[in-house]
C-alpha cells in the first residue's frame, strides 16, 4: 500500500542517487556550429532516453517494434523509454535542476502545450536545433497550427512530430443529429440524462476550451495572450452553463471521471452517448480493436475544435544530444511518418507537409490506406481552432475543481 | 559481541529507516515554505495561508478518517464474528488457504476487481440486467467513485478482514480464550456473558493497538481510492500527489504542507499509540 511518507522518501531517495551520478558536462556546447555529418557520427552507438506517454498500445507498439530496432539497425542507436507525461516531466527536469544533475534521466520528452510553456519558464530545454535536422524541410513551418504551440512560438525549441483536432464523437445507429453546440447540447442531456459527462482532465479541459470559445462569439475569440478579464467574463458564464445542467450528466454531475481513458470505456459500454478525444476522436482504432459500434462518427462543434500539434524536446541537461538530435530527425522522417500514420496502427496523422516531399514519398503518402471509420483530418479541417495561451488551461483545471466539482 | 551487534543495528535502523524521512520531511517543509523549489522566490507563508484557509484538506481528512473508520469498524466486527463462530472450520486447509488468499493480492489489483464486479458497466450489474432486474445500466446502483465511497469501504474491508480474522484466531488461541470461556460457563455464565465478559475483551485488549495502527494505514491508502473514490472530497494521499503533480507549478508548495500536516497528524497519534501500549503489541 503506496503511504504518503513513503512516496516523498522515495523522491528525495531518487535525487540523491541521480546527484551522486553528477558526471562532468560532455561537449555538448558546440553541437550548434557543428555539421549534420558530424553530429551524425558522435551519435552512433550511443544510448537515448526517451520519456514519453505509454497509455496506449499501438503507440507503444509503433515505438518499441518499429522506431526502436529501425533506430538500432540504421544508426547504432539504442532507444530506451521511459514512462511520463506533462507535469511527470517538468517534475522531473525541475527536481533534476535543483539537484544540479548535469546528466539527465531524459533526452527526448514528448510535450505540448502547458508542458512546452512550463519547460520554458524553467529554462528546462535546449535548443533551439529544429533547424538542424535535414528532415525540417518537409515540415511547413508557416502552418499557424505548428509554428506556434498553445500561442506560443516554437522558434525551433521543440520539434513537431504529430498534428491532430479534437473531435466529439456519438454512435450514429442511436443518435441521427447529435448536439453541435451548447444551446443543442444542453437540449440533448435533458433529453437523455445521465449519459455525458466531462472528465477532469487534459482531454475534459480541452473541451471545456471549444465552449469558451463559443461563448466568446468565435473562433478565433480566445487567440491571443491571456486575457484575464475575458476569462472572467466567459468562465464565469461556461461555469453557470455547467452548474445549471450538470443533474443532466453522468452521476448527476457529483462527480467527473478522472480520466478519459474511463469516458473511452464508459462510451464503449452504453454508459455515455456522447464523448470527445483527441486524434479526431480517436474512433478508428477502438472501431478494429470491437470497442467501439462500427456505427460510431466523429464532428467538430460548429464553432470549431482544438486541433494542436505535438512536439519532440531536448532537455537542457541531456547527456547525448547528438544522438537525440538523430533520433528526432529520424521520428520526422517520411519513412517514419508513414508508417506512424498506418490507420491499424498508431493512426497519427504526419506532420509533414506532403506537397514537399520528393515524388516517390509523395505518391507513397497518396496510395497509403485511409481510415475507414473514423474522419480523416481533412474533414475537420474547416472547423479547426488555435489552442488558447496556456494560462487557460491551467485556470480552467483550478476553475472546474472549484467552482464545479466541490460545489 | 551482542552489543556490538546491536549497535550495527542501530546505525542500520538510522541510515535506512530514520534519515531519509527526516530529510524527506525537511524537504517537504522547506518546500512548503518556499525556500526550496526552482519556482519559489524564497520563504513565505502564503502556502500554508491559502491550504488553512481552504476547507478542502480539513474536508479530506474527514473524509479519510471516517471512510477508514467504517472500513475499520466493519472489518473487525466481521471478523470477530467469523473467528469466534467458525473456530473449527478454520483448522481446515481449504479454509485457511482461502482466507490467506486476499492478504497476496495488491491494493491495486483488489480496486480493479471491484472495479469490474460493481460498476455500472460491471460484472453484476450485467447479471442484474440479464436477470431483468434493471433495463438500462444507470438503473444499476451507484457504487464505484460515488459519494457515500461504497467501492473503497468494500475493496479496504476485503483486503484488511482476512488478516483480522487470521489475528483473533491467533490470540484466541495463545490466549486460552477457549479454557476461559469454559471456566465462565462452569462458573455459571451465560453465553452472553461468556461472549461480552470474557472472548471479547480478551481478545480486543490484545489487539487493539494493531486495529488503531490498521485505521492509520487506510487514512494513508493511495491506490484503493485513486481508482474508486471521487472528484471531491478526495481522501488525504489522493489529494496531496494530486497537489503535488499538478499543472499549475506555482501550487505545488500547498501540497507539501498538506503532507506535513498529515505527517505530523499521524506521527503524534502514533506515538501516543506506542508510548501507551509498547507492552501489549510486544506480547503478540
Amino acid at each position: 500500500m503506496h503511504n504518503i511518507n513513503v512516496s516523498i522518501l522515495l523522491v528525495l531517495l531518487l535525487f540523491t542517487i541521480v546527484a551522486c551520478e553528477n558526471d562532468p558536462t560532455q561537449d555538448s556546447l558546440n553541437i550548434q556550429e557543428m555539421s549534420w555529418e558530424d553530429i551524425s557520427d558522435q551519435a552512433k552507438g550511443s544510448t537515448v532516453n526517451f520519456m514519453m506517454w505509454q497509455g496506449d498500445a499501438d503507440i507503444n507498439d509503433y515505438i518499441n517494434n518499429y522506431v526502436a530496432p529501425t533506430l538500432k539497425e540504421k544508426y547504432n542507436i539504442r532507444l530506451n523509454i521511459i514512462g511520463g507525461q506533462g507535469p511527470e516531466i517538468v517534475q522531473l527536469v525541475m527536481g533534476e535542476k535543483q539537484a544540479g544533475v548535469k546528466k539527465g534521466q531524459a533526452d527526448i520528452v514528448w510535450i505540448n502545450g502547458e508542458t512546452f510553456f512550463q519547460l520554458r519558464k524553467i529554462e528546462g530545454l535546449w535548443g533551439p536545433f529544429v533547424q538542424k535536422l535535414p528532415n525540417a524541410q518537409y515540415i511547413d513551418f508557416d502552418n499557424s497550427f505548428i509554428n506556434t504551440d498553445f500561442q506560443q512560438p516554437v522558434n525551433n525549441m521543440e520539434a513537431p512530430w504529430g498534428i491532430n483536432q479534437f473531435a466529439i464523437i456519438y454512435d450514429s445507429a442511436q443518435i441521427s443529429n447529435p448536439p453541435r453546440n451548447l444551446q443543442e447540447l444542453e437540449n440533448f442531456i435533458k433529453a437523455n440524462p445521465g449519459f455525458f459527462t466531462i472528465s477532469n482532465d487534459f482531454s475534459g479541459m480541452t473541451l471545456l476550451k471549444s465552449f469558451l470559445a463559443e461563448l466568446s462569439g468565435s473562433p478565433t475569440g480566445l487567440d491571443g495572450p491571456f486575457d484575464e478579464e475575458k476569462y472572467q467574463k466567459l468562465s464565469t458564464r461556461l461555469w453557470d452553463y455547467i452548474n445549471r445542467n450538470k443533474r443532466y450528466f453522468w452521476k448527476e454531475g457529483t462527480t467527473f471521471p478522472k480520466e478519459h481513458s474511463k469516458m473511452n470505456q464508459m462510451f464503449a459500454s452504453g454508459e455515455l452517448k456522447i464523448s470527445f478525444g483527441f486524434s479526431e476522436g480517436g474512433v478508428e482504432s477502438k472501431v478494429r480493436q470491437g470497442l467501439y459500434p462500427k456505427s460510431t462518427r466523429a464532428y467538430a462543434w460548429d464553432n470549431g475544435t482544438i486541433r494542436n500539434a505535438n512536439y519532440l524536446g531536448i532537455t537542457y541537461n541531456s547527456s547525448n544530444k547528438a544522438a537525440a538530435m538523430e533520433v528526432i530527425n529520424f521520428l520526422i522522417s517520411p519513412e517514419a511518418q508513414l508508417k506512424k500514420s498506418d490507420p491499424t496502427g498508431m493512426d497519427s496523422n504526419p506532420v509533414l507537409s506532403i506537397d514537399k516531399l520528393d515524388p516517390e514519398w509523395k505518391s507513397k503518402f497518396e496510395a497509403s490506406p485511409k481510415r475507414i471509420y473514423g474522419a480523416q483530418l481533412s474533414d475537420l479541417a474547416n472547423k479547426a481552432i488555435q489552442e488558447p495561451a496556456p494560462e487557460y488551461m491551467i485556470r480552467l483545471y483550478e476553475d472546474f475543481r472549484k467552482k464545479v466539482i466541490e460545489k | 559481541m551482542r552489543n556490538k551487534f546491536s549497535h550495527i543495528g542501530l546505525v542500520f535502523f538510522v541510515l535506512i529507516g530514520v534519515i531519509p524521512f527526516a530529510a524527506a520531511f525537511i524537504y517537504a517543509l522547506l518546500y512548503s515554505l518556499g525556500i526550496v523549489g526552482v519556482l519559489n522566490s524564497g520563504f513565505t507563508l502564503q502556502h500554508w495561508q491559502t491550504v488553512l484557509a481552504s476547507s478542502e484538506v480539513f474536508k479530506s481528512f474527514g473524509y479519510s478518517a471516517l471512510v477508514a473508520a467504517i472500513s475499520v469498524v466493519i472489518s473487525v466486527s466481521f471478523a470477530l464474528w467469523l473467528a469466534l463462530k467458525f473456530r473449527k472450520e478454520f483448522d481446515q486447509k481449504i479454509l485457511s488457504f482461502i482466507i490467506y488468499l486476499p492478504l497476496a493480492i495488491p491494493g491495486v489489483v483488489a480496486a480493479f476487481f471491484t472495479f469490474q464486479l460493481f460498476s455500472r458497466a460491471g460484472f453484476f450489474s450485467r447479471l442484474a440486467y440479464q436477470l431483468g432486474w434493471i433495463n438500462e445500466v444507470s438503473q444499476f446502483p451507484d457504487l464505484v467513485n460515488d459519494a457515500l465511497a461504497t467501492g473503497i469501504i468494500i475493496t479496504f474491508i476485503t483486503i484488511v478482514m482476512p488478516f483480522f480474522v487470521l489475528l483473533f484466531l491467533n490470540v484466541y488461541k495463545n490466549e486460552r480464550v477457549g479454557n476461559l470461556s469454559e471456566l465462565a460457563y462452569s462458573l455459571g455464565a451465560s453465553s452472553k456473558q461468556v461472549l461480552w465478559r470474557v472472548s471479547l475483551p480478551v481478545i480486543l485488549r490484545k489487539t487493539w493497538t494493531l486495529i488503531a495502527l490498521y485505521f492509520i494505514f487506510l487514512l494513508g491508502a493511495y491506490e484503493i481510492p485513486l481508482l474508486l473514490g471521487q472528484e471531491s472530497p478526495q481522501m488525504l494521499s489522493v489529494l496531496i500527489i494530486r497537489e503535488i503533480k499538478q499543472f499549475d507549478l506555482s501550487k505545488i508548495s500547498e501540497g507539501y504542507a498538506i503532507a506535513i500536516i498529515y505527517t505530523i497528524v499521524v506521527s503524534v497519534a502514533v506515538s501516543a499509540l506506542f508510548s501507551r501500549k509498547n507492552k501489549t503489541l510486544n506480547e503478540i
